[in-house]
């Protein structure tokens, strides 16, 4: 465990690591971050085994996933023109399945193509074929791949006997699963990205996704939707229970639940939706919960308040 | 600005040792000119060919045109390159899984055979490989994927059964094995391909047929350099739910769940991180140099894990000689396992010029320096064998100074490999079996040409017990 405060990145961490007991702690370099597992074992050599698992997924997933690859899938797909197609594993199609669905359900706030034609891209599942009808779409996973590694990290750990877990990638992408023997949940605390120091909330949680987004001073990101920078947030928080079977097959409504990456994408979402639009989409999505820290106007820097949406209060 | 103009000028003398290539600089700066003509002709037009192949292949439906004769696979070992195999042979359109063989049942087996139903392939799983060759009679083809030490029995007795095979690297953990491998191949007229997947890397093709055969851009190859380095990581284990029984591990040759999975680390398993990793850019050096070597002197040391585990070195550096058909050469491998700097990459060095390449691109692009006192490289840069040095980039931050700021780039001379592979690893080298098996091909590896190979690097392991140089004589690598 690392010594003194919580581990914090980004405006979201675990508060108190050294308290928890005796919880191991692995680390990995991927997808340009460091992936973590917290888990509870008695066997130290075992757990570390189980998470080398976790982590040599985490590599399969980048070499397939990732944009800077020269051939994974998506570099394939991003090479694509009108009328080709081409096939990819099944996991870069479930990644963009759900990717596409979360497209829609924010009006495309959410657009790992970043404005370039996502909704062009057919996606063929039964036939894991990935077929352009434009040219020059370009799909970027980075605010969705790493939530989709942590949820299939996750369900290899619980393979592997780990159901007393946290796994998180760089922070941003949380997912908690059964909480240390003793306590109720795992402890994480959202912070001000521009001042990890100035806890916002302290929450207790498991199996449940946690995701963080957010800039700092002086940072933008562009809103796929216009090309602008956006404005007005400072960093965007979202929860969501993990559904009681993980590794469910895709039900007719859309594609299965990945907790972890669908609170990936949502957090980039959120920091370009409206108020009203975010208290619209958790009213709508039942166990979805939200936090937003508007960029404060006037007043002192990084004392404006967050804001809740969701059924916890 | 008229001071760095004068920098400029100064440089490319220094660096050339002779007056300013004035013809070379204008040329280069004319390509500069025109976006992307770095890639023009030869290598853009070889890159877009393959890319429409490819696209062609991906658009295919699922089942084989009517002109493709389907070819019915199964695998043996589906383990985590028997996984990799299996992904890359679903892109390949024309190919019908019908069975695959693991004793892991409980786990690997079960992946893969789930894997394959998602992609509509109705196949059968079996723990014993000669009960599948029995029932299975509609197979064409055999994959091996499973340890080293089985290599040599899986593919001899499919190769009798009248399966053509593709058997991974290394082709045995012996040399009888490799050897019995090369005849059961003749003897029975079927085809077998080992799996040294570079060989039908475009990027490798290429730098060997263009770069080094045609163009000679490297001169006389002197010295190599080539490592795969990796950084501790824990033993690969299992999870307790999927724990082998004891009965059958004993039957396959594994004396626990320890051994069978962390197989490569003990003695008559496999050979180590040498044979494991140093196979495949071995593999590379001889190919290059055009050369098998003469000696091999090696040091290696279980320096770092449990010897009791870890029977094999865990860290070892070899030098080889070769008399090339240009020259003499010596050639360096290292491969240790506590720290991953600079992961993995061959280089090779000649008198007019250096190739820096690996087989992953992300980590190296494929580099090529020619010496200053070379001939020019513009002909192979018009052909698209090698890139322009970048050269647009410096012309576009200077107003008035782009003669000396072309100069300044071009003092480097860093160029890299013009063809990228866009498909997974194993997919070309795959593609080539099968292309062989229809008759369209000739196999990019045959046993012969991994026999070689064997010699060269299991030799290794006797040079370190041995610690003197060994010779090689040109019949050891002969069949
Ligand atoms: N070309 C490459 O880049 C590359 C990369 C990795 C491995 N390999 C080679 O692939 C082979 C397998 O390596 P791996 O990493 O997948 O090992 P692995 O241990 O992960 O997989 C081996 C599989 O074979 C199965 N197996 C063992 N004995 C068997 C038997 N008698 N019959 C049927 N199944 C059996 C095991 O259950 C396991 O699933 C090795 O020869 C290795 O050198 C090649």
């Amino acid at each position: 465990m690392r010594d003194g405060g919580p581990d914090v990145e980004g405006g979201l961490g675990i508060a108190g690591p050294r308290e928890l007991g005796d919880v191991r702690r692995f680390s990995h370099e991927a997808m340009a971050t460091s992936f973590e597992v917290y888990a509870v074992h008695p066997d130290e050599r075992y757990a570390a085994q189980a998470a080398q698992a976790a982590f040599e997924l985490t590599d399969r997933l980048e070499r397939e996933l990732s944009r800077f690859v020269p051939n994974s899938d998506i570099t394939r797909v991003n090479h694509l023109v009108a009328g080709e197609g081409a096939r990819v594993g099944p996991s870069t199609m479930e990644c963009l399945v759900i990717a596409r669905h979360l497209f829609d359900l924010t009006g495309g706030a959410f657009d790992p193509s970043i404005g370039t034609g996502l909704a062009s891209l057919e996606l063929d599942a039964d036939d894991f074929m990935v077929r352009a009808t434009i040219d020059g779409v370009q799909i970027d996973l980075g605010a969705i791949g790493k939530g989709y590694a942590v949820d299939l990290m996750a369900e290899l750990l619980e393979e592997w006997g780990l159901q007393h877990a946290l796994v998180h990638g760089g922070f941003s992408s949380v997912l908690a699963l059964e909480p240390p023997p003793g306590r109720d949940g795992w402890p994480l605390t959202l912070s001000d990205p521009g001042a990890p120091s100035r806890v916002l909330a302290r929450l207790s949680v498991c199996q449940t996704a946690l995701g963080a987004s957010g800039v700092r001073k002086g940072d933008h990101i562009v809103d796929p939707r216009t090309g602008e920078p956006a404005r007005g947030r400072k960093a965007a928080w979202v929860a969501l229970p993990r559904p009681a079977r993980a590794g469910a097959e895709a039900s007719a409504e859309g594609p299965r639940m990945a907790a972890a990456a669908v609170t990936d994408a949502l957090t980039t979402a959120m920091m370009l939706l409206s108020i009203e639009e975010i208290a619209a989409l958790c009213e709508r999505s039942p166990g979805l919960e939200a936090w937003v820290l508007p960029e404060s106007v006037g007043g002192p820097p990084g004392e404006a308040d967050l804001i809740y949406f969701g059924g916890r209060l | 600005m008229a001071g760095e103009d004068e920098k400029g000028k100064g440089k490319a003398r220094a660096a050339g040792g002779g007056p300013p290539k004035l013809d070379r600089r204008d040329l280069l700066m004319g390509l500069s000119t025109v976006p992307a003509l770095g890639l023009f002709g030869y290598a853009w037009n070889k890159q877009r060919q393959y890319q429409q192949a490819r696209a062609e292949a991906a658009t295919a439906p699922p089942v084989a045109p009517a002109d493709l004769q389907e070819i019915n696979v199964a695998l043996i070992g589906a383990g985590a390159q028997g996984q990799v195999l299996t992904e890359a042979m679903l892109r390949i359109p024309g190919l019908r899984f019908r069975a695959v063989c693991d004793i892991w049942t409980e786990y690997n087996q079960k992946r893969v055979v789930n894997t394959l139903k998602r992609f509509k392939h109705e196949v059968n799983g079996y723990e014993d490989y000669r009960e599948m060759l029995d029932k299975e009679k509609a197979i064409d083809a055999v994959m091996i994927a499973t340890p080293d030490f089985w290599h040599a029995q899986h593919t001899i007795d499919c190769l009798k059964a009248g399966k053509h095979v593709y058997c991974e690297k290394e082709m045995s953990n012996t040399l009888e094995g490799a050897r019995s491998m090369v005849l059961a191949a003749r003897d029975t007229g079927k085809l077998l391909q080992i799996g040294h997947q570079r060989r039908s890397n475009p990027r490798y093709i290429h730098c060997y047929e263009k770069l080094l055969t045609e163009a000679k851009l490297l001169g006389r190859i002197v010295t190599v350099y080539g490592q795969w380095n990796r950084g501790v990581t824990p033993d690969l284990g299992a999870p307790d739910r999927y724990v082998i029984p004891e009965t059958r591990l004993t039957q396959y040759g594994f004396k626990d769940m320890h051994q069978f999975r962390n197989w490569r680390w003990y003695k008559g398993k496999g050979g180590g991180p040498i044979v494991d990793l140093g196979s495949h850019q071995i593999d590379i050096y001889s190919w290059f140099l055009g050369a098998n070597p003469s000696h091999v002197m090696a040091s290696g040391g279980q320096l770092y894990y449990d010897p009791k585990t870890h029977e094999w070195y865990d860290t070892v550096m070899v030098v080889y000689d070769y008399d090339t058909p240009l020259g003499p050469a010596k050639a360096y491998y290292q491969t240790q396992t506590t720290n991953g700097s600079q992961g993995y990459f061959e280089n090779f060095m000649g008198d007019q010029g250096t190739l820096l390449i690996s087989e992953s691109e992300v980590n190296n692009a494929g580099s090529l320096y020619r010496d200053p006192n070379a001939p020019a490289w513009d002909e192979w840069i018009q052909k698209g064998y090698v890139s322009a040095p970048q050269l647009q980039e410096v012309k576009e931050k200077s107003d008035t100074g782009a003669i000396a700021d072309v100069r300044e780039s071009v003092a480097p001379d860093r160029h890299t490999v013009p063809v990228a592979l866009r498909d997974p690893y194993h997919q070309p080298h795959l593609q080539n079996f099968f292309d062989t098996v229809r008759g369209k091909a000739k196999l990019n590896c045959p046993p012969e040409v991994a026999y070689e190979t064997a010699v060269a690097v299991l030799k290794v392991n006797e040079a370190i017990e041995a610690g003197f140089r060994l010779s090689f004589k040109a019949e050891d690598f002969k069949i």
